[in-house]
């Protein structure tokens, strides 16, 4: 019976392992000719596994008068340590944001 | 006032993340919409001069800024007033009494200086004409790539500057639009932009290329061709010692023809795995560029072969198993780059700017390069790849091609250029990989220069003895554009002063 307590631990580790991994990766969502300005982010804690949102700052980004160009969502080994040590309770993500320079007509000289 | 200031003092960083401002106010240029071109930078010309002034009364050194994409850190100045351009992105038609008599107004474009390269493009091909030429990616502005010679592999083109017909710079001294000696905008035109004129060859040669260091550039003339077509092929082909022979020698047909179409091509880069350059297939990209016509199948930047990233995914895992890297390399390769059609796929096509992409940010990434004598690759690749394997760089090498480009400092200053980069994932072992690399050039006796965006640790002797004469030129006519002293230091950084390019 030994092995099957190993084998069910190894998978055990196998399963957070890949979670571990897989939350690290990086989604990224753009609009189709982005004209991005510098990149800002914040980080958003889900809490109780997802029942509530509480980012460290407010969603505010200057100069986004002409809307964003590319989000990107993702968390950091750190992050998902953390997701993993409180069971999924705490579940901090960043995320990523361009505003977008915005496109302005042909003009003439 | 098309300056506006951008919170309180705070940290920059740049796009690769190699280098902060500390403790810097941060500022945007940003376009207004005034009817006509010249009106709009006159207001923006005055703008930045009273801004300058501003900035030198309250001490403090200035730094504008593009898209940040510099890894050298040459757009990074600490206790500093940075501008932020790329708000300030409009392009301008020109007429034909805009221009002096023999110019072909419908080739030149009126750009501010914050419009990135992608923009220039769109607007280019709406009214069907086109870049030559650009980088990999186009997501830097026009005034920030033209500033350190930003170049792609277009064989018998230069650096972006090339396009650079005539540009506006202001400095607490004056608004000066500088051309060459024979002219290129009426002088009625200048005059409405509020500039004084400059023509003489020597300043624009000079400001052609700056390095951020002569002033702050608000407006760019920028030239065109018709607008074209181009059929991409890449692939992954083992290449033969031999074919680096043919390259040295400028017979890319035959290189062409043994390992794509046998046509002559427009375009040629070569990506290698320097662990075993010559046994593990490199990736190869070709363009072969055709007349323009409306109807082809659209195509996307993913489909025309472009992107670059999947490298920077394996960062730290090429830095974590050192006996791995020539494998890993080479699955990365084939993970990013082999989606470009080959030969036997169905032809695609697509215009300059269709290639192309903005880059998005992901892992840190080091980028460095060496351009030397193309008729001494053939001598110099194996020796550099095989010292930086030998050292642990961690990064793929690819092999581009250029014609001299223009503007003294430009740094492809032989007839004939290979330029070879090391881009991808950023670590120590691979900068000092990179630093072995330039140690065995110098011991074999190979000339090279370095490129002023990336991360190639130059030094004011460096670049005087890289330079020679075309250096002293560059700083006669800095010290023409900026008498004073002081109006130099306020465009210094540490970076630039170190260059010898601002002190
Ligand atoms: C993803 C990526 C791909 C790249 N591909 C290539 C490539 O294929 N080929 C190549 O040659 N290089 C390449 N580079 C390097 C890049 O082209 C250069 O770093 C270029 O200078 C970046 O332009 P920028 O607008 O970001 O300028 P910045 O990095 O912001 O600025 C560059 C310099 O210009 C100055 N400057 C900017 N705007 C002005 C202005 N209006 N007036 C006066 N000075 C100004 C800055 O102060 C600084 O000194 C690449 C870089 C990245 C990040």
């Amino acid at each position: 019976m030994m092995w099957l307590g190993w084998a069910l631990a190894a998978l055990g580790f196998a399963l957070i392992f890949g979670q571990y991994a897989a939350g690290q990766a990086d989604i990224f969502v753009s609009i189709a000719n982005p004209r991005p300005l510098d990149e800002e982010s914040m980080v958003v804690t889900l809490k109780g596994w997802g029942f509530a949102a509480q980012a460290a700052q407010p969603f505010v980004t200057p100069e986004s008068d002409h809307g964003l160009c590319d989000v990107r969502l993702f968390a950091t080994r750190r992050q998902m340590l953390v997701a993993i040590a409180t069971f999924g309770f705490l579940r901090p993500v960043t995320v990523a944001w361009r505003a977008n320079a915005g496109i302005l007509p042909l003009g003439d000289a | 006032m098309p300056i506006v200031k951008l919170g309180e003092e705070g940290r920059w960083t740049n796009y690769h993340g190699t280098g902060t401002c500390e403790a810097a106010t941060r500022f945007a240029l940003r376009s207004g919409d005034a009817e006509r071109g010249r009106d709009e930078i006159a207001i923006a010309a005055k703008s930045v001069q009273d801004w300058l002034a501003q900035a030198a009364a309250e001490k403090r050194r200035v730094r504008p800024l593009g898209a940040g994409w510099s890894p050298s850190n040459v757009n990074i100045s600490s206790q500093s007033w940075l501008l932020h351009t790329r708000r300030f992105n409009r392009c301008f038609r020109m007429g034909a009494d805009d221009v002096r008599p023999g110019i072909d107004a419908g080739a030149l474009m009126l750009v501010e200086a914050g419009a990135l390269v992608d923009e220039v493009s769109d607007k280019f091909e709406e009214q069907g004409r086109s870049l030559w030429t650009s980088g990999a990616g186009n997501g830097q502005t026009f005034a920030g790539a033209s500033a350190t010679g930003t170049h792609g592999s277009m064989i018998a083109r230069g650096g972006i500057q090339d396009h650079i017909r005539a540009l506006q710079i202001v400095t607490p001294a004056g608004i000066r639009w500088i051309e060459p000696d024979a002219g290129v905008m009426s002088d009625a035109f200048i005059a409405a932009t509020g500039s004084t004129a400059l023509r003489d060859d020597n300043m624009f040669a000079a400001a052609q290329l700056p390095v951020g260091s002569l002033g702050i550039v608000t407006a760019l003339v920028v030239d065109s061709v018709p607008k074209f077509l181009v059929r991409p092929i890449q692939n992954l082909r083992k290449v033969d010692r031999a074919a680096l022979d043919w390259l040295a020698a400028g017979d890319f047909r035959r290189f062409s023809a043994a390992y794509a179409l046998d046509q002559d091509p427009d375009f040629v880069q070569m990506i290698v795995n320097p662990y075993k350059p010559f046994k593990r297939p490199a990736m190869l990209r070709f363009l072969y560029r055709e007349p323009w016509r409306d109807d082809y199948p659209r195509a996307t930047p993913g489909q025309l072969g472009a992107g670059y990233d999947a490298l920077s995914l394996l960062g730290r895992l090429l830095n974590d198993y050192p006996w791995a890297r020539g494998p890993l390399l080479q699955f990365a390769m084939k993970q990013g780059y082999a989606s470009g059609p080959d030969i036997d796929a169905p032809p695609v096509y697509g215009s300059w700017g269709e290639g192309l992409d903005t880059h998005r940010p992901l892992a840190d990434l080091f980028n460095a390069s060496v351009t030397i004598d193309r008729a001494d690759l053939a001598r110099a690749f194996e020796r550099i790849c095989a010292v930086y394997a030998r050292h642990g760089g961690s990064t793929v090498v690819t092999i581009r091609f250029m014609e001299r480009a223009q503007g003294l400092l430009a740094p492809a200053r032989f007839t004939h250029n290979a330029v070879i980069d090391f881009d991808g994932p950023r670590s120590q072992r691979t900068a000092d990989a990179y630093a072995r690399v330039v140690e065995c050039l110098d011991a074999e006796g190979i000339t090279f220069t370095r490129h002023w965006a990336k991360s190639c640790r130059l030094d004011a002797a460096r670049v005087a003895a890289d330079y020679g004469e075309d250096f002293r030129r560059w700083r006669a006519a800095r010290d023409r554009l900026l008498p004073d002293p002081a109006h130099r230091a306020l465009f210094g950084s540490e970076v630039l002063d170190n260059l010898g390019l601002t002190c």
